[in-house]
């Protein structure tokens, strides 16, 4: 059930209905969402049904246990367990092919196969989860007493496909708050966000995937120099409108059901250093590997050791998108990339004026970025090479880049860059409205979904990771 | 608080403008959301349990492309205008001295990527000896361009494929693309395959022709003076020394004009030549190319086949497949009958070409089928065989099932197919014309048969 299709809609308003009357007493409104993450998960497969309740639980019983038990070695081996646990199931359920893939290319022997590959939503809950014993472990969080918020936290639907990452202790407190209620400018601003995130998705993101990303990747050779770099920033901005459509659809839904999730996305691609990219995309991602990561390597007071760190957080984080040298090489880029500008910083000071105008410095950033994200794209090494080999022959021909191509390219970069006032004067507009015209926008969205789109919609690039 | 009363409003008026079209007749086609579907929000599907899962990961990790597996559709030939090709199929079968069989496939850009063009290749060279690589152009007028075994960089070229019509005299040589270059102009070919006994340069012998010159593995084989009184196709043979891997060929003087270079190999086997254009269209043959050029050049290659393979391009101008089209077609093959009466002549029809509708459905562009039909009874008309390439791959929405196959066998214009997929396609149009070739040689069995038959029996009386 994919977060843009009708069917994933049939469900959150029938959860909405559901939900609302049944959140007066506590208990019941936790006990619909449960059923709800767990339906949700039900409908990729059914082997979810026995693998989240049986992860959760353990988790909880972990959490309890880090609550009661005081000495550290009790405590150190407690959230051990917990990282065992969440780590072993992605290392089991997502990784174990590439390893033994792996295993194969260096020992030259053949591998057993392997069946068990559920990938979906394996990373963002494993992330997610650990974010409860983990704050436990350092005493950031309390338990919680209640299994059901803990169960309904830990699944809870919008997130787990594709974040946004939240901490699980900020989740349940959300959870166990009483007398939830929804006010009409939230209730509107949820609706305002699924909107938006749905015309992201479908009337950007797919049509440059569709129109000229996806042909220029499988077949770079068909294409001119331009025509592949024009190629390479369309695929920028597809994985952008797709990842915050998506989040905005997440972000929009647990509204509508009274949770806040945490922003994803600022305008990443106006970022003038790679670490004011990491500031602006995939934040809580970000968020999580310099909490939950970064900060857990040794070596912090160490001259060297914290930029070999950056190195390795980010190297680990490309692998977490997928098992794939591909998204390893991804990460190093951007690892190095940030331990290099980091230093630069460090030597000149922070408060150092820049040597170059910060359009400059956007510019050369975001040509990294898009640089970083042909190996992100491309299924394997050969093809990131070819890629870079296509562009290397400086054949400047835009015969491929159709006129409707260009708009949408022209829309999509003004909707990147679209001041934030701006944002929310549309949005707060649209709030203010009357239910009968907010009704009526979400209408004239879907008929434009309908017939301009007209492409039936991709799964979202990061449920993929 | 019961239910949130201004979202709720605004779901329910909503849900009551997305139904109106099921109340209101006058606005009843214009159905956005199918109430239909939305069973599926409680259809779970169970996991999938294999039946035989190493061999079913086997196949989708390596899909079976092989040429066993291959479907045969047969070809179309009432006229059996494939015999002159079987008959010197069958003397190469039999080793007879000097027994070439030289196929030229003429199509678009799947052909200039080698895809389809390499595995029919390699089969036939399997089956009945390897004649060397035949015809390539001396550099990449595409990025796309590559043949199989050849590993080809070039600089200096201005290039010129018929399909742009640069070029006023029509003068495109046998690949139907042309190489000018002044002093410093060079190209460089490695082969992987290092028995070839001689290489052949065609080129365009002219007024103030310059020079070039050939070098193998860094050793000249020799240089070329293009100049000459009359403008005239030209080719230059050099034998090549047991083992070279690098040619290297060079403007060294003035201005040449080059086309290609032929590798062979003195045994008897199949040269089959891979002559693609990358947005190539049937009007290339039918008029871009100068016809008493393009004849001289496909006179000195002396094809038993040759094989017109295009469509896909054209499939989507509605207007060019039903009123042009056929008499391209029609252009192309008296061209081609005219220059070289003896060879024979295969209409190959386009793959499927897909394109995505508004339900994200892959379907077959309209016009493909009636551009098919076409081909398939020019050919019949013309006595030329025919191979339905589009039906022997799956027939409509080919390229849609080919597209959602793990791994994918199309790309995502739906048009290429990705090497697992072009496999699939030269083993469909091997195994046709192995079993043609079959029937071909049962033929003269009988015939041989019947004529022994007589024989004894005028004996016997």
């Amino acid at each position: 059930m994919l977060l843009s299709s009708s069917t994933y809609f049939l469900f959150l308003s029938a959860l909405f209905f559901l939900y609302w009357p049944l959140s007066r007493w506590r208990a019941a409104g936790l006990a619909a969402l449960l059923f709800a993450n767990y339906f949700f998960y039900a409908k990729w497969d059914l082997f979810y049904l026995f693998l989240i309740p049986l992860c959760s639980t353990c988790d909880f019983a972990i959490g309890l246990g880090l609550g009661r038990f005081q000495r550290p070695a009790v405590r150190k081996l407690l959230v051990s367990l917990s990282l065992l646990l969440n780590l072993g199931m992605l290392a089991a359920f997502k990784y174990m092919p590439f390893i033994l893939e792996n295993f194969t290319r260096l020992s030259g022997r053949p591998a057993p196969l392997w069946q068990w590959t559920f990938p979906l939503g394996i990373s963002f809950y494993a992330f997610q989860s650990l974010t409860y014993t983990i704050d436990l472990y350092r005493k950031d969080a309390k338990p919680t007493q209640s299994l059901l918020a803990h169960l309904t936290a830990t699944s809870f639907f919008p997130t787990i496909l594709a974040g946004p990452i939240t901490r699980v202790p900020d989740l349940i407190k959300q959870f166990e708050k009483p007398n939830k209620s929804l006010d009409a400018a939230d209730g509107s601003r949820a609706l305002f966000l699924i909107g938006l995130g749905l015309l992201k998705k479908l009337l950007l993101a797919d049509y440059l995937a569709e129109n000229l990303v996806n042909r220029v990747f499988d077949f770079p050779g068909l294409y001119s120099s331009a025509e592949v770099l024009t190629g390479v920033y369309a695929y920028a901005l597809q994985l952008y409108f797709d990842f915050s459509g998506y989040t905005d659809v997440a972000i929009g839904s647990a509204l509508l059901l009274g949770i806040k999730l945490p922003q994803n996305f600022n305008m990443p691609y106006a970022a003038t250093n790679i670490n004011d990219f990491w500031r602006r995309w995939h934040i809580s991602l970000s968020n999580w590997l310099r909490d939950y990561l970064f900060f857990s390597l040794p070596g912090k007071r160490n001259a060297v050791m914290p930029y070999c760190n950056i190195i390795i957080t980010m190297a680990l984080g490309g692998l977490w998108h997928g098992a794939s040298w591909n998204f390893v090489i991804w990460g190093l880029l951007h690892g190095v990339a940030q331990a290099v500008a980091r230093g630069w910083q460090s030597w000149r000071g922070q408060k150092a004026t820049p040597f170059t105008p910060a359009w400059f410095r956007t510019f050369c950033t975001v040509q990294f970025v898009c640089f970083a994200w042909i190996f992100f794209r491309s299924t394997n090494l050969e093809q990131a090479g070819k890629i870079i080999d296509q562009l290397g022959e400086l054949t400047y021909s835009l015969d491929n880049v159709s006129r409707p191509l260009w708009i949408v390219l022209a829309i999509a970069i003004a909707g990147h860059y679209l001041p934030k006032s701006w944002f929310e004067q549309i949005r707060e507009t649209f709030v203010r409205s009357p239910f009968v015209v907010q009704a009526a926008a979400l209408m004239a969205l879907i008929v434009a979904i309908q017939y301009i789109a007209a492409t039936g919609a991709a799964p979202f690039i990061y449920t993929n990771f | 608080m019961l239910l949130p009363p201004k979202v709720t409003l605004t779901l329910l008026t909503l849900a009551a403008l997305l139904s109106a079209p099921d109340f209101i007749p006058v606005i009843k086609d214009y159905h956005v959301i199918d109430w239909t579907s939305f069973a599926k929000v409680v259809d779970f599907q169970p996991r999938i349990k294999s039946q035989n899962p190493i061999e079913e990961e086997q196949q989708r990790l390596k899909p079976d492309t092989s040429v066993e597996k291959a479907e045969v559709r047969p070809l179309i030939d009432p006229a059996n205008a494939l015999e002159p090709f079987f008959a010197s199929l069958y003397s190469t079968e039999r080793k007879d001295p000097g027994a070439v069989t030289r196929i030229l496939h003429y199509g678009d850009s799947p052909t200039t990527a080698d895809l389809i063009t390499a595995d029919v290749r390699f089969l036939f060279q399997k089956d009945f000896g390897d004649a060397g690589h035949g015809f390539a152009l001396v550099g990449k007028p595409w990025a796309w361009y590559g043949h199989r075994g050849l590993e080809i960089k070039s600089s200096g070229w201005k290039i010129e494929p018929a399909n742009t019509a640069e070029l006023k005299d029509g003068f495109y040589g046998l690949g139907a693309v042309s190489f000018r270059g002044s002093a410093g102009a060079q190209s460089r070919i490695i082969l992987k395959d290092a028995t070839h006994s001689s290489v052949e340069v065609s080129f365009l012998s002219q007024v103030e022709g310059g020079s070039f010159r050939l070098l193998a593995d860094g050793n000249e084989l020799g240089t070329v003076d293009t100049a000459s009184p009359v403008v005239t196709p030209s080719f230059q043979s050099f034998n090549l020394p047991f083992g070279v891997r690098e040619l290297q060929i060079s403007n060294v003087f003035g201005r040449v004009r080059l086309y290609g270079l032929r590798f062979s190999k003195s045994v008897p086997g199949v040269e089959y030549n891979s002559l693609g254009v990358n947005g190539a269209y049937i009007s290339i043959l039918a008029r871009m190319v100068d016809e008493q050029h393009w004849a001289d050049q496909l006179q000195h290659h002396r094809p038993n086949l040759v094989i017109i393979n295009y469509g896909t391009n054209e499939s989507v101008y509605t207007q060019f497949v039903d009123t042009a089209f056929e008499r391209e077609l029609l252009r192309t093959i008296a061209r081609v009958r005219k220059a070289v009466p003896q060879a024979a002549i295969l209409i190959m029809s386009p793959m499927d070409r897909g394109q995505k509708g508004s339900d994200g459905e892959i379907t077959t562009v309209p016009a493909l089928a009636r551009l098919v039909a076409i081909e398939q009874r020019v050919a019949a008309e013309k006595g030329c065989a025919f191979f339905n390439t589009f039906e022997a791959m799956g027939g409509p929405g080919t390229m849609g099932r080919w597209y959602h196959a793990e791994p994918r066998l199309v790309g995502a214009d739906f048009i290429h197919p990705m090497p697992g997929g072009a496999k699939i396609v030269g083993n469909l149009l091997y195994k046709s014309l192995q079993q043609g070739y079959r029937a071909h040689k049962l033929r003269i069995a009988k015939e041989k048969f019947a004529t022994i038959k007589g024989l004894s029996s005028t004996q016997a009386n």
